[in-house]
């Protein structure tokens, strides 16, 4: 509700330095979101979606440096691609950024970039605990937690942020730049939007409790298809239960139920998948040659 | 004299942290088991609020020390102290806690507690987006047979589990 009204007063401060014509701002507006006629609702499309992720990833890694571990780098995002694959939208652009912070926390951008913190990896025992962690989030990203949530909160200002976008590239191309191709992260609305979401701080503040049930249970089918242990998950959060009381504002412990709640809540959900599991890995070993 | 205070105050809170990060307590009556497994051997039962020190995890099993025997527990069967207590409830019990084994490992938690280079609200609210970085990020992309032969390597295997 307060993300809503922020955005509908950033909106409104907004408004009054436009003055664009509205047929225009809805025939850009088209290449961004699709209107279903019957019920009016507004969603990104997925090129746009990947665009925004692009462009909060980019704010992200520039509030805090990616870890300079290659080797991890690549290590996380196979691991995490591998999940992936056993998710609704495997062929997404899949990327996964180890940032190098002490705080423990991960995150789901829109179109499948997913950031988690050296923190948080380095507190894993094993790719099963790993594995359920990318899985949560892999889960929000398939389920498009957080883009529903961006989406709503913009139903009000959304066409309007696109006509400052529109505004400034009608200069850029009225000033000759004609013709000139960008990228999806660089389409300004996009980039106005994320920008938008950063400072009014969108990341810092949980999702509905239920949508974290959600990923927490999609998550650990993910991993368990992949062939890891179902439980690691539980033990990530085991992990953080006993380590609460020293989490910041940025941490997991802000942007999550308690661990011990969401503990309770798998316990009841564990038996339908334990019964689905053949030989599931904890990869132990590996973890610690790569996460050192 | 306030910053003393405070880094006293500071130092008792990363000892308790230590401290609770071994003591656990079971939330219900459970067995200890030889091993990480259902089937495995029962070693004792244990009553509900006993107190154990924290070994090890591996899946959904716990390996603890109740009082002097190791074993292993569901790692459902337990609950911690920092989710239970109020972090003002520490008092005299924090303060000999702090003087007692959970000390060693205060060296390691410091990381944890003192914020020394996380992501902080502000850090992450005045953000400028760094695209040199993202460029880097998305160049440690794994493709799809990239991922399927380090699963391989794993021994993981594609199993079907229903949607929840």
């Amino acid at each position: 509700m307060k993300r809503l009204v922020i955005a509908v007063a950033l909106s409104c401060a907004a408004a009054p330095a436009l003055a664009i014509d509205f047929g225009k701002i809805i025939d850009v507006g088209r290449q961004v979101v699709t209107q279903p006629a019957a019920t009016g609702s507004k969603e990104f499309s997925q090129e746009d979606e990947i665009g925004l992720g692009d462009a909060l990833t980019a704010s992200f890694l520039g509030a805090s440096p990616l870890h300079p571990d290659a080797n991890l780098q690549r290590y996380v995002n196979r691991v995490g691609r591998w999940i992936a694959l056993h998710s609704d939208r495997p062929d997404l652009p899949w990327t996964f950024s180890v940032i190098d912070t002490e705080t423990i926390n991960a995150f789901a951008m829109p179109g499948g970039s997913i950031i988690v913190s050296s923190g948080l990896l380095k507190r894993l025992g094993n790719e099963a605990e790993l594995a359920g962690v990318l899985a949560h989030e892999i889960a929000h990203v398939v389920k498009k937690h957080q883009l529903k949530a961006i989406q709503s909160g913009m139903q009000a200002d959304f066409w309007k942020g696109i006509g400052t976008s529109v505004a400034a590239d009608q200069v850029k191309i009225g000033g000759g730049t004609v013709g000139r191709t960008v990228g999806n992260a660089a389409k300004p609305y996009l980039l106005d939007a994320a920008g938008n979401l950063i400072k009014d701080g969108f990341f810092l503040r949980p999702l509905d409790r239920g949508l974290e049930s959600e990923a927490d249970h999609l998550g650990v089918v993910l991993a368990a298809r992949s062939g890891y242990d179902p439980y690691g998950l539980a033990g990530a959060l085991q992990m953080l239960a006993q380590y609460k009381g020293g989490g910041d504002a940025a941490s997991v412990f802000s942007t999550h139920p308690s661990p011990t709640d969401r503990l309770a809540d798998l316990e009841k959900f564990m038996p339908a998948v334990e019964s689905a599991v053949r030989q599931p890995q904890l990869l132990e070993a590996r973890f610690k040659q790569n996460v050192k | 004299m306030i910053r003393r205070l405070l880094a006293t105050v500071f130092l008792l809170g990363l000892a308790t942290s230590a401290w609770a990060q071994e003591q656990a307590f079971t939330n219900r009556s459970t067995e200890l088991k030889d091993k990480a497994a259902p089937e495995a051997a029962t070693l004792k039962t244990l009553p509900e609020n006993t107190e154990l020190k924290v070994l090890q995890r591996s899946g959904g099993w716990t390996r603890v020390d109740a009082g002097g025997q190791q074993g292993w527990v569901r790692v459902f069967h337990l609950r911690f102290p920092a989710t239970t207590e109020t972090s003002s409830g520490g008092g005299l019990s924090s303060l000999s806690s702090a003087l007692g084994f959970g000390r060693q490992k205060s060296q390691t938690t410091t990381i944890a507690t003192t914020g020394i280079r996380g992501l902080s609200p502000e850090d992450l609210k005045n953000a400028n987006p760094d695209t040199a970085a993202l460029a880097k990020a998305q160049s440690y992309r794994s493709d799809k047979p990239t991922a399927e032969r380090y699963a391989r390597e794993g021994k993981l295997a594609t199993t079907k589990v229903d949607a929840p």
